[in-house]
């Protein structure tokens, strides 16, 4: 396997693994912080995921020049450039929440949250 | 436990499927579809280089203006709930590592983020990520101080002027070609040069404007909720 095979895959790997280890960390964590932590992971996994599936093997970065013809998609890197500032907000709204309703309980620890019980 | 022991089943189910997923899945070996037209024809289309940025500003301009939108519901969000219910009053004094990096640094930071935004349709970059970076700028500034200015106003205008701008921008297009968001309402000019790509940078420079006040108000009400009461 090539460099550049071994990049590629590296590159979907790590993608599935913070995607999984987001899941995991919002099922299991107490602390509300530690949640949205975990959440903004699996959010960078499922954006690195997306610019993986644009992406081809030897080829270079999108923007054209004389001496470039053969380019990865543009397109999901457009996409996951929206999609990344999109996430920044989404996590800063998400702190905000968690802060209130840790300060409505008392505590930052989920299990101390009525509101949160259905 | 009962929790750990449903997380990891669900963790591990999901592992399984995702892994069958990829197993399947052949390397593409060329672009196909919309991919493909855009390497085609996109200098040509748009007079940008960069193609991320021509997909971005040019080819889904209206996506982009929905997405910034949808950034200032998020901020404006944010700011409302840390307004109507103040958490904190006095905020926690700097470190003097961090109060002297922030009497330094920012000039350069925000030079560097003005850099990212105007080269937006030439080199990586554009709106999004060079007013991120002047964000990071004014959000040292604010860590170093020991007083929280009261900027709300003026970010809040720039805001709206920069949001403002983008729309009239789209009209202009509507009007004349009768197209919105149509970037060649001014010439495209040679690819590659600095001023070129049609109304690509103007947007550019609108977005960078907007990403940059809205983070900045973000961080300040931050900033202002996060002290000791």
């Amino acid at each position: 396997m090539s460099a550049e095979y071994l990049f590629y895959w590296s590159m979907a790997a790590t993608g599935l693994g913070l995607v999984l280890i987001g899941l995991w960390g919002v099922l299991t964590r107490k602390h509300i912080l530690r949640i949205a932590l975990a959440f903004t992971l699996a959010d960078t996994g499922v954006n690195l995921i997306l610019v993986w599936s644009g992406f081809l093997p030897n080829r270079a970065a999108p923007i054209i020049d004389s001496s470039v013809t053969t380019v990865v998609d543009p397109l999901p890197q457009a996409l996951v450039l929206t999609s990344i500032v999109i996430g920044v907000a989404v996590a800063a709204l998400f702190v905000v929440v968690g802060v209130l309703a840790s300060r409505k309980s008392g505590s930052a620890d989920i299990r101390h949250m009525k509101e949160l019980r259905w | 436990m009962i929790r750990t022991i449903v997380g990891l089943a669900i963790v591990l189910v999901l592992a399984a499927i995702l892994i069958t997923v990829v197993d399947d899945y052949t390397v593409p070996s060329a672009l196909s579809g919309v991919g493909e037209l855009y390497t085609q024809t996109g200098v040509e289309d748009t007079g940008s280089v960069n193609l991320v940025t021509a997909v971005v500003v040019a080819y889904r301009g209206l996506d982009t203006l929905g997405e910034v939108v949808v950034l200032f519901s998020a901020s404006t969000a944010v700011v409302l709930i840390l307004t109507l219910i103040p958490i904190g009053a006095n905020p926690t004094p700097p470190s003097s590592i961090v109060a002297f990096t922030a009497g330094i640094l920012p000039g350069a930071i925000i030079l560097f983020g003005i850099y990212i935004i105007t080269h937006g349709h030439l080199s990586p970059g554009g709106g999004f990520p060079g007013g991120a970076v002047v964000a990071s700028a004014f959000l040292l500034v604010m860590l170093g101080s020991n007083t929280i200015p009261d900027k709300s106003k003026f970010l809040s205008s720039i805001e709206s002027l920069a949001g403002l701008t983008f729309g009239l921008l789209g009209f202009w297009g509507m009007f004349t070609l009768g197209q919105f968001l149509n970037n060649l309402v001014i010439p495209a000019g040679s690819p590659g040069r600095i001023i070129s790509a049609g109304i690509i940078p103007l947007i550019s420079l609108a977005i960078g404007a907007k990403v940059a006040s809205e983070l900045s108000g973000i961080f300040s009400s931050y900033r202002k909720a996060g002290g000791e009461e």
